[in-house]
């Protein structure tokens, strides 16, 4: 361990390779605060710098553009409710409340500094357990994926356990709309009515920003009149960026908060197909049921942003996990990176940690050093964007409705993203309005085709034994996990009110 | 409370509809193989309960409240309102993007949601919305290499004229 320390720092540590992750990361984060942008598209954006380069160093620059992406969504979610990433979506809930009530800085401190921890432990998990790690992973076929993913869909219950109902039929809602398109087994068109744009699926990222940004303007353009003077100050307040990262107590208060997520991010980052959005909705949620002031979450805590960011930056040391034990991506990002290192002629397998270490010690090198770095650099950044906050909304709103919508053309660059996006909007400020949840449908749309698809294989795989699915040691521990967790909030609510009877 | 009744039962009939349709379009299921159905129809069914279930609910609170009555002026108002001109706004823009072209929609749009939002000096407008319209397009176009789109006809080629400006 302390051998791969001392050659991973000799590594990235040299000035230029220190220039390259220097760069990198300031890459990685003004990459990932753009919305549209995700952290697979900005490690592909990055790919042709990388191909100049020696591999090691290669890995290790995208690497830090990687981690620093993740990161750089946390500060467009907290400042404009427009997630970088889809990753930093939960990081809504809680950031943008906060930034409303003037304390912008304070909330990008809490997602900076739990981002580097979430960064940090995953690094060391890497370095400490990775051949462990992937070949647990590798243990979790399709029923125990689909189990994972249910655990995320348990979330739901959680999300907003006050209109429990409504949150169940948000949820429903998005896993319907991923069901839209192509049958991800068989190929037929399902629910497309003839129509070639909806046979290729409704993407996340249109519904998300359309859901957060558009209809967060839209509300606002409801709310437009003229101001009294303590709201002026307010918001004078409001677009006063202060970098005001929380002192050594505040982040003590939070510290098995981060912790915790930290630990479920590098875990859910290991196993394949599940990623960082995944951890930070299941981080989010696992918080808010164990904490004891469950009912703040969503009104602007450091809770709620500390279990996001620790989570969705962890997930990302634990996507190289199986990358480098096993030769597997596991994600977007992790094959774009895999991708340079064939085409650098390197044989990326089971052997590669063992034959040459160097590489595991590059990129556990630039993980410690990109998490360090990563917290003075999106300061800076997050201080240009903050710099935003002081234009009048008169301007802002429609330059944010603009921005969402080349978020949503970039994907394909095709129009019929944008469509679904303004459309998802409008749902949205009705949903708000009739308080549904509108991050329960996206997270019902994320999860959707990863339940489905995994239950549908483990069912061909057991020969059509719905007994054998369930029953695997893995899935039913993991299945018991997830009944704990809907049926938890009822024992609660019934415990409470013994207690106050 | 009436609308979201409304919308309510709609979809509750939207679930049992779907719940057909999926059904029909769709290949049977085999002994090893659940079938494209299984999984919209396990959400669907699910749907329809939880839906009806509300829909009972919103019943019984508004018959409590009294305030499922239909009023014309709620709706009346709610299509004058800033907020329904600006969904407006939103939809147009999308639909006309094709072919209007990044650099003239997002300049007209800029223009025209600010004027919503109370902007009332033309100056500023129309500065906001080409200074936002330039910086847009040469961090995307330019910078990002994103293939923001050109329009058809005059527009397609004023767009490629300004392409071939970009330093980058």
């Amino acid at each position: 361990m302390f051998d791969l320390f001392l050659s991973g720092l000799q590594i990235v540590l040299t000035p230029s390779t220190f220039l390259l992750i220097l760069a990198g990361t300031v890459v990685g984060v003004i990459f990932g605060a753009m919305p549209g942008v995700s952290a697979s598209m900005a490690v592909a954006l990055a790919l042709p710098f990388a191909y100049a380069m020696n591999p090691v160093i290669a890995i290790a620059f995208l690497v830090s553009v990687y981690c620093a992406s993740i990161t750089g969504g946390g500060i467009t979610a907290i400042l404009f409710k427009i997630p970088g990433t889809p990753s930093s979506a939960p990081t809504t809930f809680d950031g943008y409340p906060m930034a409303q009530r003037g304390e912008a800085g304070k909330a990008l401190g809490y997602s900076l500094v739990a981002s580097a921890f979430g960064g940090l432990v995953a690094a060391f998990a890497m370095a400490l357990v990775s051949p462990q790690l992937a070949s647990v992973a590798l243990k979790f076929g399709p029923s125990e994926l689909f189990a994972v993913s249910f655990l995320g869909l348990s979330v739901l219950s959680s999300l907003d356990s006050g209109n429990l109902i409504k949150t169940l039929i948000s949820g429903l809602l998005g896993l319907l709309l991923a069901c839209i398109g192509l049958d991800p087994m068989l190929g037929v068109p399902r629910l497309t009515w003839g129509s070639s744009t909806l046979s290729s699926g409704v993407e996340m990222i249109p519904v998300m920003i359309g859901l957060f940004a558009v209809t967060e303007v839209l509300k606002q353009t409801g709310k437009q009149k003229v101001k009294t003077e303590e709201e002026k100050e307010a918001d004078e307040k409001g677009t006063k960026f202060k970098t005001n990262i929380p002192g050594f107590k505040e982040f003590w208060k939070v510290k098995f908060v981060m912790i915790r997520s930290s630990i479920i991010g590098t875990i859910v980052g290991i196993l394949p197909g599940a990623g960082a959005t995944i951890a930070s909705f299941l981080s989010y949620t696992v918080e808010k049921k164990i904490s004891k002031h469950s009912d703040q979450f969503g009104t602007g805590i450091p809770d709620g942003i500390v279990a996001s960011e620790a989570a969705n930056n962890a997930a990302t040391g634990g996507s190289m996990v199986p990358l480098l034990s096993l030769g597997i991506p596991g994600g977007n990002a992790a094959a774009i990176m895999m991708s340079a290192l064939v085409l650098k002629g390197v044989q990326v397998g089971p052997l590669l940690v063992r034959t040459q270490p160097e590489y595991l010690a590059s990129v556990f090198g630039s993980m410690l050093i990109t998490n360090i770095i990563m917290v003075i650099v999106s300061l800076m950044v997050a201080r240009i964007f903050a710099k935003i906050l002081a234009i009048p909304y008169s301007i802002l709103g429609p330059v944010i409705i603009m921005l969402a919508m080349i978020g949503s053309f970039a994907l394909k660059n095709g129009t019929g993203d944008v469509i679904l996006m303004a459309f998802a909007g409008i749902l949205g400020y009705f949903f708000v309005k009739m308080k549904f949840t509108p991050a329960a449908l996206v997270l019902g749309l994320v999860l959707g085709q990863m339940c489905e698809s995994n239950l549908r294989r483990a069912y061909t795989l057991t020969n059509g034994n719905m007994v054998k699915v369930f029953t695997n040691p893995i899935t039913a521990v993991i299945m018991t996990a997830c009944v704990i967790m809907l049926v938890y909030p009822l024992i609660k609510g019934l415990l409470g009110k013994k207690k106050a009877e | 409370m009436l609308l979201e009744l409304i919308f309510n039962v709609v979809l509750f009939i939207f679930s049992i509809y779907a719940y057909v349709l999926v059904g029909i379009t769709s290949p049977a299921a085999t002994a090893t193989e659940l079938g494209a159905a299984f999984w919209p129809r396990i959400i669907l069914v699910l749907l329809a309960i939880l839906v009806a279930v509300n829909i009972f609910n919103i019943w019984k609170k508004g018959k409590a409240e009294g305030n499922l009555k239909f009023e014309s002026s709620e709706i009346t108002s709610f299509f004058k309102s800033k907020i329904f001109i600006g969904m407006v706004m939103v939809i147009v823009m999308a639909f006309v993007l094709e072919y209007a072209g990044f650099m003239l929609t997002t300049c007209i749009f800029i223009m025209a949601y600010g004027r919503l939002l109370g902007q009332k000096s033309p100056v500023k407008l129309i500065l906001s919305g080409v200074i936002a319209t330039v910086v847009l397009y040469v961090i995307f176009q330019g910078a990002l290499d994103i293939m923001l789109p050109r329009g058809y006809g005059f527009l397609r080629d004023f767009a490629l004229m300004v392409e071939t400006l970009l330093p980058f």
